[in-house]
């Protein structure tokens, strides 16, 4: 800010800190702010489409990961700039809502922001460019609906839906199995999904990895599986109908929580004392046992010496399960009775139709799988891949087509990808921008050639020339009058999204557009960045 | 030979810094022009957000005056003034912030000149104390009551005052669809002055279209213990029991300590521990509630427990919620389970947990009582969001007043130039200086619509030459006419329902007025060498110093207990 000087020509402060701050101020701060945004965006370019390239990433303890998602590259990017942080959780709120389209929903961005370069030096005003991109952008929504197909599914036909997360999961390392994968998420959902209510709760479906073996190897499990093994090495290994006691209590005798002591004064005391735990143990295992109980998970530990009379009195039990997946359990297995203790130990039996131990290859590693549950609300995907970035990476794909698993059971809507939809609205778009006065014609026209980027970075990263198949296409959409002609990524030989089964979801699309334009509206309006000087 | 000297006579600290006379009003008043230059662009549908982040890195994008008048962190005495405004006109009407200190700062300028050829300030200030007195009787004749309109007329008319609120903010594009909300959410809260009655939840992710309105409470899923998963989460008019007691196992009694002498007892405190929490929870499921909501921790116990009984349970409920959810439900929130009555029990007549976003919602819908309403925000970026809340905070305020006193004008600059019209004709009825003056306030008023016009990007002469014109007509037909912002000319701002409540316009003036009436009146600044941090530090060490002490006295006492 420049100082101000008052009569006698000597500077006066105004704001705290004055001189150790920066700041920008009109187009200097848009052009600044727009480059900075381009920059996230230029990143991101080359990771869309099936043949989109990773990123590796270190983070500062070393950690690697590599990753195809676009909320993930920028998660971990650690991005300083504020406008880019803007375009960070741009793409964190599309993971939020639609946990697909990350990378997609940043490069339009982009896209928007460096058209909207190109007016401002024109000299049209941000905020005219910015409402030109809202009334595009409607129309552009309003568009989509109109070309997306409903397309049905039910319990027993899933393909459409795993017609879906296949389109997902192609531009994922893990394409080389998408359609098992597919299937696994599809089927993973449709075991959660309450239909009627068209809700879908994640937090039901665990994944769960473990390096080792191949990605083909990864299953789904009506179940559960726990990183955990039996207490004791000797105790049984596979346990058939399982009755399961859920204890979220310590396995040992309980302290008053009020503050206590006892008097120890002669052996005896001691003694007693000594026999009354051992006494409160062996109830415990009866009580157990009372119940039927064939199993016992507890949330917490128990000593060794419990560990040995649990032993001895042939109970098998898994200590240290989380509170979270304890609760899974809880939900995959059936309860049967409400047998319900008044005292210590509260528990319910729950019938789980197997559970056995396997361990993995040669290592020592062991996993508790709870599976055949009668009530398989809660399932586990489980991961195998051959070094933990693979997992990592897979389990960050699976996460995706579930999203899109769940986006298509809410609204069942779909829009045909490769580009096509982009290229279709932009076409509309276009053909409506010479219906308005003023400005913003040139915002919305601009707006439409934003659209054209991402098809145009699709075909980039596919090594077809950009500018050449884009107008083939769009050539192709306009004199078919054919909504559904996108880039043709994997060389199939056919423009047309329908016969290459590439779908994305209606709400998905729709989303993308909307939180893009919001975020390039949100830059475009500040005109005055005031910032320490340090940054 | 130092004796010899006359021996200064010292008044005041060594350092003091001393400034006075003319000079002194004239640097205060640049002062306040720069701060007023800082918003100047954030005027307006067009206008324009600032981005302010500080040195511990929060940033703030905003279009709210106040807002950005109190992250600039002005330590400029003068200029402190108008922030002071600025805050005040928030509070007092929650709109129009960035008007107040526009208005303020460009009185000063127009004040400048004159007291650069030696006006007294007092003659000024006088002026301009009539001038604002007659402008606020115009503006009182000018305004147009809403009042004993029908409900639905009025819903229509006080929206379209939040519209030309948030017209300005960020939200600006769906305008229409917020404007409604809040006008919503206000009417639902009633007459009372319960602000705190109208939540506002901030959910990231999805688009502003995803907002919505919950004709009752509705909060994040709180922290939950093992079992909450079994609990139902949909229930039909349920009973609700609120609470703001603890059910966990825990000592009842801080100070208390038991001594056993013989280890054979020891069950039986333990015993009796279990048998007080049970007890409790007992008494809540007797209570016939199918919903127990408590301020303070639910642990895993009660969960359990509650979890067996198919009721649903949420602790660690912020006050404000559960303030919200008593009052929307009609219960009363309970401090002990002895003894409750049905008349307690709060319901409702869905209560159901919602995916929105990435959280989980518990959402009361349909209260009986109704008088409360929740907002849930969406947007793209945490920035987004809370600017939108602020911009929300600024309609629900603007709603309200109108609301009370329903009388509005006609925005866009249309009032601001029909009162200057008004107060240069009242000036040349005035023999003397005052005709100066008044006629300067009356130019200092036009920065309205000019600057509505700079910020779009139009040419201000021309435009505001027109509405000069339009003004001026003899037969006062052309009074409703302010700035066009879409093309550029002038239009009726009436008829295009740029609304704002006249009471917006009243206080902004009036502070305005008495802001620079105040620096205008100052002219001298004594301020202290920097003896504060000096001592700030001081104290701050000798903190230190305590706080270690503490600790170490603090250590030896556990070696003792051990």
């Amino acid at each position: 800010m420049a100082l101000a000087f008052d009569e006698f020509g000597r500077p006066f402060i105004i704001l705290r800190g004055q001189e150790q701050k920066s700041r920008l101020r009109g187009l200097d701060a848009q052009k600044a702010n727009i480059s900075a945004g381009k920059a996230v965006a230029r990143i991101l370019r080359t990771s869309l489409g099936p043949k989109g390239m990773d990123k590796i990433l270190q983070s500062p303890d070393g950690d690697v990961t590599i990753t195809n998602d676009g909320a993930t590259i920028l998660e971990q990017m650690d991005v300083d700039n504020q406008i880019a942080k803007l375009m960070v959780e741009l793409s964190r709120s599309q993971d939020y809502e639609i946990g697909d389209g990350t990378t997609g929903v940043v490069v339009l961005a982009g896209a928007l922001l460096e058209q909207a370069e190109g007016l401002l030096e024109r000299g049209i005003h941000p905020i005219r460019v910015a409402e030109g991109y809202e009334m595009a952008c409607r129309i552009a929504v309003e568009h989509l609906e109109h070309i997306a197909q409903k397309f049905e599914f039910g319990v027993t036909n899933i393909e459409p839906l795993v017609q879906t997360c296949m389109t997902t999961l192609s531009s994922k390392i893990v394409n080389r199995c998408k359609r098992s994968l597919a299937e696994i998420a599809v089927k993973a959902v449709m075991a959660v999904a309450d239909l009627e209510r068209r809700d879908v709760n994640l937090d039901l479906i665990k994944v769960e990895g473990k390096v080792g073996g191949k990605l083909e190897d990864t299953e789904l499990i009506h179940g559960i599986v726990v990183d955990k093994d039996m207490s004791h090495p000797q105790m049984p290994k596979h346990i058939e109908d399982a009755k399961i006691a859920i204890l979220t209590c310590p396995f040992e005798p309980p302290k008053p929580k009020t503050k206590h002591k006892v008097d120890i004064d002669t052996v005896e005391k001691f003694q007693t004392l000594r026999l009354q735990e051992q006494k409160y143990f062996d109830d415990m295992v009866q009580k157990c046992k009372d119940v039927g109980a064939t199993l016992v998970i507890c949330q917490w530990g128990f000593d060794d010496e419990a560990n040995h009379l649990l032993m001895h009195r042939n109970l098998p039990a898994v200590r240290w399960v989380g509170g979270v997946e304890l609760e899974l359990i809880a939900i995959a297995t059936v309860r049967e009775g409400g047998v319900y203790t008044p005292c210590i130990l509260r528990g319910h039996r729950f019938l789980a139709g197997l559970v056995r131990e396997k361990s993995f290859g040669t290592t020592k590693d062991r996993m508790l799988y709870i599976e055949r549950c009668a009530n398989s609300r809660a399932v586990t995907i489980f991961v195998r891949g051959g070094n933990k970035m693979i997992i990592e990476e897979t389990k960050r794909s699976i996460h995706d087509a579930l999203c899109v698993a769940r986006n298509i059971i809410r609204n069942n809507s779909i829009v045909y990808g490769g580009g096509s939809a982009e290229i279709s609205c932009s076409i509309a778009v276009e053909a409506a921008a010479d219906k308005y006065p003023g400005v913003e014609q040139y915002a919305i026209r601009a707006f439409g050639d934003a659209l054209d980027s991402i098809p145009m970075a699709l075909a980039e990263n596919s090594g077809l020339q950009p500018i050449e198949t884009l107008s083939a296409v769009k050539s192709q959409q306009i004199k078919d009058n054919n909504a559904y002609c996108g880039i043709d990524c994997n060389d199939v030989g056919t423009y047309d999204m329908r016969e290459q089964n590439v779908f994305e979801t209606l709400i998905g699309k729709q989303q993308q557009i909307l939180l893009a334009t919001q975020v390039v509206k949100m830059i475009l309006k500040i005109d005055d960045v005031i910032s320490p000087t340090d940054y | 030979m130092a004796a010899m000297l006359q021996p200064q006579i010292i008044l005041l600290k060594e350092g003091t810094d001393t400034s006075q006379g003319k000079a002194q009003l004239v640097s205060n008043i640049s002062a306040c022009t720069v701060v007023a230059d800082v918003v100047r662009t954030t005027l307006g549908p067009r206008g324009m957000d600032k981005l302010i982040h500080d040195d511990k890195g929060n940033t703030t994008i905003s279009n709210d005056g106040a807002t950005i008048m109190k992250l600039l962190d002005i330590v400029h005495p003068a200029a402190k003034i108008l922030v002071d405004i600025a805050k005040s006109q928030d509070s007092e009407v929650g709109d129009g912030t960035t008007t107040v200190v526009l208005l303020a700062g460009e009185f000063l300028k127009e004040a400048k000149p004159f007291i650069e050829d030696g006006v007294h300030p007092q003659n000024l200030i006088r002026s301009y104390r009539t001038a604002s007195y007659l402008a606020i009787e115009k503006i009182k004749e000018l305004a147009v009551s809403i009042e004993g309109k029908s409900l639905e007329e009025k819903k229509s008319l006080l929206a379209k005052c939040a519209a030309t609120t948030l017209s300005s903010k960020l939200i600006g594009g769906e305008k229409e669809f917020f404007a409604s909300m809040v006008v919503d959410s206000v009417i639902a809260i009633g007459n009372d002055d319960r602000l705190n009655m109208i939540g506002i939840k901030k959910v990231p992710g999805g688009t502003m279209r995803d907002s919505f309105l919950v004709n009752g409470v509705a909060f994040k899923k709180t922290f939950s213990y093992a079992g909450f998963e079994q609990q139902p989460k949909k229930f039909l008019n349920p009973k609700i029991l609120l609470l703001n007691i603890e059910l966990e196992l825990k000592s009842e009694k801080e100070n208390a300590e038991i001594r056993l002498s013989d280890p054979l007892q020891y069950q039986s405190i333990v015993d009796a521990e279990w048998n007080i929490i049970y007890d409790k929870l007992d008494k809540c499921v007797q209570s016939g509630a199918k919903i127990v909501l408590s301020r303070l921790a639910i642990g895993d116990l009660a969960t359990q427990y509650f979890a067996d009984r198919d009721i649903f349970c949420a602790g660690r409920v912020t006050e404000e919620d559960l303030q919200r959810v008593a009052a929307a439900t009609g219960g009363t929130v309970q401090t002990t389970v002895n003894n409750i009555i049905d008349e307690v029990l709060g319901s409702c007549e869905l209560f159901e947990e919602r995916q929105v976003g990435n959280e989980r919602f518990n959402i009361f819908s349909g209260c009986p009582s109704g008088q409360t309403a929740t907002i849930v925000l969406r947007g793209g970026a945490d920035q987004f969001i809370e600017e939108a809340e602020r911009s929300l905070h600024d309609a629900i305020m603007i709603v309200r007043r109108a609301l009370k006193n329903s009388t509005v004008v006609a925005g866009g600059g249309a009032i601001d130039m029909e009162i200057s019209r008004y107060l240069r004709q009242h000036a040349r009825t005035i023999a003397g200086k005052s005709q100066l003056f008044i006629n300067s306030y009356a130019k200092a008023l036009e920065v309205i619509p000019r600057q509505l016009c700079d910020n779009a990007g139009f040419d201000a002469t021309d435009v505001l030459n027109k509405l000069r014109q339009k003004h001026a007509l003899p037969s006062g037909e052309g009074g409703l006419f302010g700035v066009d912002i879409n093309t550029g000319g002038i239009a009726d701002s009436f008829a295009n329902f740029v609304w704002e409540p006249a009471v917006v316009k009243i206080n902004a003036i009036n502070a305005a007025t008495e802001a620079a009436c105040l620096v205008l009146s100052v002219d001298e600044t004594v301020k202290n060498p920097k003896s504060e941090s000096a001592q700030g530090e001081a104290a701050a060490s000798a903190m230190g110093g305590r706080g270690r002490g503490g600790a170490f006295r603090g250590r030896g006492r556990g070696m003792r207990r051990r």
